[in-house]
């Protein structure tokens, strides 16, 4: 009965001062639609990072070479030279389920017409099209005669198909890899900026084109594997370090790791980042808590002689505090609200921003979450009773004759 | 007897300075009194008024209330008793402004835990009494000197107070306004309210039923003296 009395009381106030009132809310309107806005567009890019990861492909495995220390070199020496394509061949006896795809990686220029193109070369099999998720838009991709006989022949990404060729088609045309002459066959469809890499410039040889006509040796940089159900990975993954390590004369110089493990990385990536916006967030609606502090200190001064005579006709000092706490209470929540409205707006606004400025980032859209909703709102609440504690306290705590007589 | 003071004393301190605004004043005051209290400025009038009215506690000595030890009582219950037995009237009115006269006079109900209705019966009653009914929903603002006094003794007599207490409530305002609210205390004391009133004016102290004069904070002359025995305790 009071406490609605009170609530009205106070709701009456801050509409009458309705300036004042809206410049003290403006603090808490913009800490809570900063939690909200930043958390849904780290959440959006989490969401766009899975998936453009799964987007290379799932369920796969990745194996490549482990830094040895300078020590660990000279402990193995002449034991074990890392990945070899032997290795390949052996997990394939091995598991014929899985796909196992050998990558070598090369360095060289790459030339076309007089074009200069300074991309990645890959040496790969044809099964990497399928494990990545990743196919020829025009052309085809290696084949196994490619493999069995070295060909010399090449798949361009779209980017590097743009720069050597510019707009003409280059199917079946020729250029040089190092001074070696490589035939077009295929052009891949467009992929883009993935995690940092752009999938877009790499160029794709026969991996023994790329081991025997380039490197000389057998060594391969890394391998990828696909393992059709996703129950087997962990098994899949144990079975096949143990094969490796076996075949490496009991070396272990091989990392192994899932897709899974990667998406992880990511997710504590995003972690860092959300403590740091939050942080940032939090320290914005901390500063609003202080502007309400402020302003109903000088509220209670203002209303001194008011707080003496409703001492004087009974109001005890537990009314007088609910009537100012209700008061800062009714700033943040009526704050908080706002503030949620204005997160969403802000967040889909600068969703789409960053979707439109992000390369590959099209898809980058903003979460917006109940859960950090509901988060941001409460903490705006508990702001407001906090910083409105100490002047509600201090209200409470006048001596009614002074009040009253208060100049 | 309704209110006893027995040798209450007051001291103000500021900093390493004090004040004796009592010193030792003994009175009592039964109900259905008109008292007066006159005496210069300075002299303690103000503080004495206060004490009686719960709004400050004596720095010694004992106030008894209704028969009840007040002088110990903690805050919440000098509260009570300022709600539901005291009314008081200020020389500056004390209404808040941004409030309707009609709420003005509420107040005191609101905190008494008055049903909403029967609030608003009752005050539109009480400022039917003082005559002003027909300026229930102006602002006290909107309201002359005089006007916005009967008001004040409205919202005073909301929760029909034991005692009303007044400190100059003529102070502010011309002699003719002055003289209504005297004869509106007049007709409050003839049907039986008790009544302290602080005047600096002698003719105003005259219309009432008993005179207590202080000066220095010490009562020097009562017109009840012969009668005013202290009891002990
Ligand atoms: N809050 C206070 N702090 C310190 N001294 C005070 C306080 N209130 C009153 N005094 C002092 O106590 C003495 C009595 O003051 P009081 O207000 O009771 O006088 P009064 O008789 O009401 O005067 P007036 O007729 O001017 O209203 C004065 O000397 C005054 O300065
Ligand atoms: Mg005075």
């Amino acid at each position: 009965m009071i406490l609605a009395a009170l609530i009205l009381e106070a709701l009456k106030n801050l509409t009458g001062n309705l300036l004042r009132t809206s410049l003290t809310m403006l603090g808490v309107i913009i800490g809570v639609a900063s939690v909200i806005t930043m958390v849904a567009i780290v959440e959006g890019g989490q969401l766009w990072l899975v998936r453009s990861i799964e987007r290379l492909g799932t369920n796969l495995v990745f194996v490549w070479n482990k830094t040895l220390t300078a020590e660990e070199r000279r402990l193995y020496e002449g034991r074990s030279i890392g990945l070899r394509y032997d290795d390949v061949l052996a997990i394939r006896a091995r598991f014929p389920d899985l796909q196992v795809v050998p990558v070598v990686e090369l360095d060289y220029s790459v030339k076309a017409a007089g074009r200069h193109f300074k991309g990645r070369v890959t040496g790969t099999s044809p099964e990497y099209a399928d494990a990545r998720n990743f196919h020829p838009a025009v052309g085809r991709f290696l084949l196994p005669t490619d493999i069995a006989e070295w060909k010399r022949v090449v798949v361009l990404g779209q980017e590097a198909a743009e720069k050597l060729f510019d707009q003409t088609s280059p199917l079946g045309k020729e250029l040089k890899i190092g001074n070696q002459r490589f035939t077009v066959v295929g052009v891949m469809e467009k992929k883009g900026t993935i995690y940092g890499a752009n999938y877009d410039e790499m160029l794709f040889i026969p991996v023994t084109t790329a081991m025997r006509r380039f490197q000389g040796n057998d060594k391969l940089d890394s391998l990828i594997i696909h393992v059709p159900r996703r129950e087997q990975m962990e098994a899949i993954m144990a079975q096949v370090h143990a094969l490796l390590v076996q075949r490496h004369d009991g070396v272990d110089d091989v990392r192994v790791r899932s897709q899974g493990e990667f998406l992880k990385a990511v997710d504590r990536t995003i972690w860092t980042f959300r403590i740091v916006l939050g942080g940032v967030a939090v320290v914005a609606l901390v500063v609003g808590g202080i502007g309400i502090m402020n302003i109903m200190l000088v509220t209670v001064t203002e209303r001194t002689r008011e707080i003496g005579l409703r001492m004087a006709v009974g109001a005890t000092r537990r009314h007088i505090l609910l009537q100012f706490l209700v008061e800062s209470v009714v700033i943040s929540v009526v704050g908080g609200v706002i503030g949620m409205m204005v997160g969403i707006v802000a967040a889909y606004g600068f969703g789409d921003v960053v979707a439109q400025s992000m390369p590959g980032g099209g898809e980058w859209g903003a979460v917006v979450q109940p859960s950090a909703m509901l988060i941001a709102f409460s903490f705006a609440v508990i702001v407001g009773i906090f910083f409105g504690l100490y002047p509600a306290l201090k209200a409470s705590k006048l001596d009614p004759a002074e009040a009253l007589r208060y100049q | 007897m309704l209110m006893n003071l027995i040798k209450v004393s007051k001291i103000y301190r500021i900093g390493h300075v004090e004040v004796l605004a009592l010193n030792e004043v003994s009175v009592g005051i039964d109900r259905g009194e008109f008292v007066a209290i006159v005496g210069p400025s300075g002299s303690g009038k103000t503080t004495l008024l206060d004490i009686l009215g719960c709004l400050s506690r004596p720095t010694s000595g004992d106030y008894w209330f209704d028969g009840k030890l007040v002088s110990r009582l903690p805050d919440d219950e000098l509260t009570y008793i300022r709600n539901r037995k005291i009314g008081f009237v200020f020389q500056t009115f004390q209404l808040l402004p941004r409030k309707t006269v009609l709420e003005n006079v509420q107040l005191p109900m609101l905190y008494a835990g008055v049903p909403w209705k029967a609030q608003r019966h009752r005050a539109l009653q009480l400022l039917r009494d003082v005559g002003l009914e027909d300026r229930a929903h102006h602002l006290p603002t909107q309201l002359s000197g005089g006007q916005q006094q009967r008001v004040a003794i409205a919202r005073a007599l909301a929760n029909t107070p034991d005692v009303i207490l007044a400190d100059e409530p003529t102070g502010n305002l011309d002699s003719r306004s002055g003289q209504d609210i005297l004869g509106l205390f007049q007709r409050l004391h003839e049907s039986g309210q008790t009544l302290v009133m602080i005047t600096h004016d002698q003719q105003i102290a005259e219309q009432a039923q008993r005179r207590v004069m202080i000066a220095d904070g010490r009562i020097v002359a009562d017109d009840r003296a012969s009668q005013q025995a202290p009891v002990p305790v």
